[in-house]
């Protein structure tokens, strides 16, 4: 497990209690870890000598609530990719929806003189002005997946990619119906009103069109279980055959494979979306409908402290000649099937 | 520290019966009272005192945790301003809350008032006529919409007969419904220069908004203390039928409260419009539970009838202290609101005894 | 084990003594109630009928005196015990849960089930049954209590005293919510359940009825037993009267002056006044320095007309003018503003802040005076309030201590001292000496007439007669909600009074 430097002069009674309190709570769901290689990077990035002690550094991290499967595991995984360097010391202010808090958070970091801040915001634009604080007090800021409104208020941007997801999963789609032109496909998207829903959305759209098929049935749910089930279940209450299904999220792909079942469905194959764990054993195992899921990395957090850590110890990437680390970075995202899912499911978050 | 609240030390012994009493014992009574009288005011001051030294202990020890832990980190100038920045805007709302809850009421809409307002006073409108006319056109707008949702809030509770827990409710559901309709969900960015740059100036070294803080505490604690508004608040929530056959017009006085507390929700707004350059209708979401929290550990009874200014910015200090020195210490959110948790309860347990020791008297 | 019970003795109370702070409400009471009779209780409001059907019902615990239950000496030490013997109280307020159906009001608190399960089928069946001894078999089981008129709801509460096994019925009053047919009706059951071995115990103003159902007469007076086994049918009216007058106690009336007083300036006056279903046509006139009473039985409307005059109730129709100006309808705070103070019934949850200072209570509608643009001078108020409490010698003195500290007397001259404190010119009481004791009876006597003789209108409204003509110098009797009788104080004495008031609807 994760051994932060975390200071222990906290060790009042009181905190000691909850941290007991806190252990149970945790060992009792533990995921099956299975991701301490993070530190190394993936298994096709080869270990350079970037990874080498340099400079003792102090990094802060500050993310919204983990009341998402993905949002939990950017925390997670941010902490072992930091837990992993000796020369990194990871402040984290914990999970919070409120702008206000996190705001907050910040100014600690930056009254605590931290060397780089890698910051998840809750809402780019409201974090904007307190990263150009940051900036302005020579703090780097990499600004991870929820983008600022600012370019000056970030050093280095880590983003994961709504609209490729899109495409991906479309291409896979195209690739598997290609001879069908009127095969039937359907939708569940996420929380339609949010810009990344659109932007999966209109990237699925996009690469069915080159193949000739569009979503034939389309609906939305929440990002949750609960929403998944419902919407799963009225989607196939109105399309009584499918041939293809995409589900923008594998948290909510949970309750949409339920209603599947329950509904005793078969006829198509289905696309996940973001990358869990969970969807890539089922896909490992092979025993439902869901064939492939496409990844929306939830390693942004852990990325973001391994080019905060270059930037400070002013290291370039290494297999790029530039000697400055990129202003962006944007993740790709690649399809999972049977054939590759060995390569990911170390990656893949729990939900 | 002489805040009066509104209720009063109750000294122990004799509810004494004015029955035929023999003259002696009239005598040792009359001696006894004038006695405990010359320290009436003195008595008053030390219960009140009493009351907020539990406050005053439990932040100190909280400091006394921070400096340990962590230090100069701690104890800086720009940590201090870090923590009160920090509570300033929910201070604001918590202090309306008080006037509410003293009256008799809850307000569960707080945290979506201040939405609606945020929203609405950095919709691209608003903004094109601050940019033409002057920025105070948001300031303007924004606590007008504080203003009438609590007016709204007020009425449907006041002359509607709508229970304040139901009809603030509702206002919760809709103000931030309508707040995602505004702004199309949306997060607003502000334009206007001339706004940030007023909003972010510092006074004497001190960020604006927790000057706006102390200034809201301050006439928050002049106005319930000093003023026919705060006597007639504390008549109403601790005995609304009794204050009506005194004269008082409640129901007017109850749409006044939830209207001050709407306008307390405008000015947060603008302070977290300023703080984040944005207004969303994600601000201040679960807002009312820390207000309340706030008020209740300040020594608030629930139940109307006595209210603390002080007490209530004890709370939110308290609160935000917390936050600042867990953070600082690398700890969780989780283990934070289990402490909140504890603490909301050892206070409000607290309370109870203090009430029911002060019953049997 | 006694011996002195004689057979057929039921329930014997022998000196039983109910002190409250300040107030002896039974000073010895001897009762004794034989199984099969109606025992009639007799008294005036205040004369410790309440109390002691809350001491037979376990709700109160006597300091003094013995109960015997069939014989053996018995301490009811919970209602529920009160109950298990067998003995039910249908009070004057009805207790029922008014969203529950009749079943299950009838066996709340003891509910039929199995297993934790109810059983409503077995409970409705018993519930039939007994609404079938009671004469009610048209009442259904099922039937929402509220739904049902009042006489429906108390034929409920007696199936549910019914459903214990019941030896001693308890009835407060029943007969004042119901009409002449219900009343039959509630006779006969009656009877039917006397002719079972039940003993009932009947409180009543009307004597037509006592002499109707009952079988024995105890009166009350001031607490105490004045006579005892009267037989119901053949003990003259006017001897009734007699033993329930005339107090042991006297109380000192301040005098009146000298010169008549309704030849003043007219200050408030009560035109045609009406709220419906309470009373209607309320018409009087007080003069500057007159003190009107009005008296009549509990929910004859008394409080209701103050409460009106003072805008705390809307009136339907009718007008109130005081010093020839015209009151908005329905609102306090002009009637305040007119210079109309009321001091209320409840003085614990109407009149006063209880945890809050003396000084606040009694500027409380006064604020106006001691700020300046909305800031108070809280050292004025408290050196006004002081200065009030003084005069009125208000104990114990201090006035940052809780009202709810002071003793009722006290708390009464609190009320008073608000309305002094705004000069006002027409005063309402509404039962001002209740829950103060005899001492402090006379100097609020006292204190009302100063103000009366300082220019002060006052309407006084008392269950007590004896106080109602003592203090006034006119007086006005209500009956259901109709002024039936208008004289000066002197020309009318307390039997009058009572035999006004009692003429009950069944004469």
């Amino acid at each position: 497990m994760s051994l932060l430097p975390i200071k222990k002069k906290l060790g009042t009674g009181l905190v000691a209690g909850l941290a007991v309190l806190a252990l149970a709570a945790c060992t009792s769901n533990d995921p099956k870890s299975n991701s301490d290689n993070l530190a190394g990077g993936t298994t096709a990035a080869a270990q350079g000598s970037n990874d080498a002690a340099g400079d003792k550094i102090v990094i802060g991290f500050s993310a919204p609530a983990a009341d998402h499967g993905w949002m939990g595991s950017i925390t997670e995984s941010t902490k072992k990719a930091a837990a992993a360097y000796p020369d990194v010391e990871l402040h984290v202010a914990e999970g919070t929806n409120d702008v206000n808090l996190q705001i907050s958070q910040v100014e600690t970091f930056i009254n605590d003189k931290v060397d780089a801040i890698v910051l998840l915001p809750f809402d780019g634009a409201a974090m904007t002005p307190v990263a150009l604080k940051a900036m302005d007090a020579g703090i780097p800021v990499i600004n991870v997946d929820r983008e600022f409104d600012d370019p000056n208020a970030a050093r280095v941007t880590v983003l994961g990619d709504n609209y490729g997801m899109g495409v991906s999963a479309g291409t896979y789609v195209c690739q598997q119906l290609g001879d069908k032109p009127d095969a039937v496909v359907a939708e569940i998207a996420g929380i339609d009103s949010l810009p990344l829903t659109q932007d999966r959305s209109q990237g699925f759209k996009d690469a069915l069109g080159t193949c000739g098929l569009n979503v034939d049935n389309r609906v939305a749910a929440d990002f949750t279980v609960q929403g998944g089930e419902t919407a799963a279940a009225n989607l196939l209450q109105a399309a009584p055959h499918i041939d293809a299904l995409w589900n923008h999220d594998d948290d909510q792909g949970v309750g949409v494979l339920a209603a599947i079942e329950n509904a005793g469905r078969d006829e198509f194959f289905m696309v996940g979306g973001a990358g869990s764990a969970n969807a890539m054993r089922s896909i490992q195992a092979g025993d439902s409908v869901l064939q492939a899921t496409v990844i929306y990395p939830s390693t942004q957090g852990a990325d973001g402290i391994k080019l905060a850590r270059l930037l400070v110890q002013q290291k370039a990437l290494s297999d790029l000649v530039e000697v400055e680390v990129p202003r962006l970075v944007q993740l790709y995202a690649p399809v999972v099937t049977k054939d590759n899912v060995d390569q990911y499911i170390d990656t893949a978050f729990e939900s | 520290m002489s805040e009066s609240v509104g209720g009063v030390s109750t000294p122990e012994g004799p509810t004494a019966g004015d029955g035929p009493t023999r003259d002696t014992e009239r005598v040792e009574r009359a001696a006894e009272e004038t006695a405990r009288d010359s320290g009436g005011a003195l008595a008053l001051l030390q219960t009140t005192a009493g009351r907020s030294l539990g406050l005053v202990v439990a932040l100190i020890l909280l400091c006394a945790v921070g400096m340990i832990t962590a230090g100069d980190r701690f104890a800086s100038y720009d940590n201090m301003m870090t923590i009160l920045r920090l509570a300033a805007t929910i201070g604001v709302v918590s202090i309306g809350m008080t006037f509410v809850i003293t009256g008799g009421g809850i307000d569960l809409s707080v945290g979506a008032i201040l939405a609606l307002s945020s929203v609405w006073c950095t919709t691209l409108s608003t903004q094109t006529m601050a940019e033409d006319t002057h920025w105070s056109v948001m300031v303007v707008v924004a606590l007008l919409v504080g203003a009438g949702c609590g007016l709204i809030n007020g009425l449907l509770i006041a002359y509607g007969g709508v229970v304040p827990f139901i009809a603030t409710l509702a206002m919760l559901a809709s103000a931030r419904g309508l707040a995602e309709i505004i702004s199309n969900r949306r997060t607003q960015i502000v334009h206007v220069q001339a706004f940030k740059d007023s909003f972010n100036s510092e006074i004497f070294g001190i960020p604006l908004i927790v000057v706006i803080f102390v200034l809201v505490a301050a006439i928050g604690w002049v106005l319930l203390n000093r003023t026919t508004f705060g006597r007639r608040t504390l008549a109403v929530g601790g005995n609304p039928e009794a204050a009506r056959l005194a004269g008082i017009h409640v129901k007017r006085h109850t749409v006044l409260l939830y209207v001050l507390l709407g306008l307390c929700c405008g000015i947060a707004a603008l302070m977290l419009v300023s703080r984040t350059t944005t207004g969303s209708s994600t601000h201040g979401t679960l807002y009312e539970l820390d207000a309340i929290a706030a008020v209740v550990i300040g020594g608030t009874l629930l139940s109307g009838g006595r209210g603390t200014i002080v007490g209530t910015v004890f709370g939110v200090l308290i609160f935000t202290t917390l936050t600042n020195v867990f953070t600082l210490n690398n700890r969780s959110i989780s283990e934070q609101s289990l402490l909140k948790g504890l603490i909301i309860v050892a206070a409000v347990l607290l309370q109870q005894r203090l009430a029911s020791r002060k019953g049997n008297t | 084990m006694s011996t002195t019970t004689k057979p057929g003795v039921l329930l014997q109370m022998t000196g039983i003594v109910k002190e409250f702070p300040g107030v002896r409400a039974l000073g010895g009471v001897d009762l004794d109630v034989r199984a099969g009779e109606v025992h009639c209780l007799l008294g005036q409001n205040g004369a410790g009928k309440s109390t002691l059907i809350k001491v037979l019902a376990a709700a109160y615990q006597p300091d003094e005196g013995t109960i015997r239950w069939d014989g053996v000496e018995t301490t009811l030490s919970s209602p529920m015990a009160a109950i298990k013997l067998g003995i039910s109280t249908i009070y004057q307020e009805l207790d029922l849960v008014a969203d529950l159906t009749v079943a299950e009001n009838v066996f709340l608190g003891h509910e039929i089930s199995r297993g934790g399960i109810s059983q409503r089928s077995r409970a409705n069946r018993l519930v039939r049954d007994l609404l079938a001894r009671l004469g009610h078999s048209e009442i259904s089981p099922t039937r929402i209590v509220g739904e049902l008129s009042p006489a429906g709801q108390q034929i409920v509460s007696m199936a549910r005293a019914l459903s214990h096994d019941t030896r001693l019925l308890i009835l407060d009053e029943p007969s004042a919510v119901l009409d002449q047919g219900e009343v039959d009706n509630l006779f006969r059951v009656i009877r039917g359940l006397t002719a079972e071995g039940v003993a009932v115990v009947y409180i009543s103003h009307r004597l037509e009825e006592i002499r109707k159902i009952g079988d024995r007469i105890t009166v009350l007076k001031d607490g105490i037993t004045v006579a005892t086994g009267l037989a119901a049918a053949d003990t003259p009216t006017s001897r009734l009267i007699q033993l329930m007058t005339g107090r042991s106690i006297e109380y000192v009336f301040p005098a009146r002056p000298v010169e008549a007083r309704d030849q003043g300036k007219p200050v408030l006056e009560v035109r045609d006044l009406a709220l419906p279903g309470v009373f209607s046509g309320v018409d009087f006139t007080v003069h500057a320095g007159e003190i009107v009473g009005i008296a009549g039985l509990v929910g004859a409307g008394r409080s209701e007309i103050l409460e009106t005059v003072y805008g705390a109730r809307r009136a339907s129709t009718g007008s109130v003018s005081v010093d020839g100006k015209q009151l908005r309808r329905g609102s306090v705070p002009a009637a305040v503003a007119a210079g109309v103070g009321l001091a209320p019934e409840e003085r614990k949850s109407q009149g006063l802040l209880l945890d809050q200072a003396v000084y606040r209570n009694i500027t409380i509608s006064s604020l106006g005076r001691f700020a300046r643009g909305g800031f108070l001078n809280s050292a004025a108020e408290r050196r006004r309030a002081t200065e009030l409490t003084t005069s009125l010698d208000v104990r114990p003195a201090g006035v940052v201590r809780a009202v709810r500290t002071l003793s009722g007397g006290n708390q009464q001259k609190v009320v008073l001292a608000r309305w002094l404190l705004r000069d006002c010119r027409v005063l309402l009481l509404d039962e001002p000496t209740r829950g103060v004791d005899v001492g402090a009876r006379s100097e609020i006597y006292a204190l009302v007439r100063t103000l009366a003789d300082s220019g002060v209108a006052v309407v006084v409204v008392s269950s007590e007669v004896e106080e109602v003509l003592g203090l006034s110098d006119r007086v006005l009797v209500i009956r259901e909600g109709v002024v039936v009788h208008e004289s000066a104080a002197t020309e009318i004495d307390e039997s009058r009074v009572l035999d006004l008031v009692m003429e009950g609807r069944v004469a």
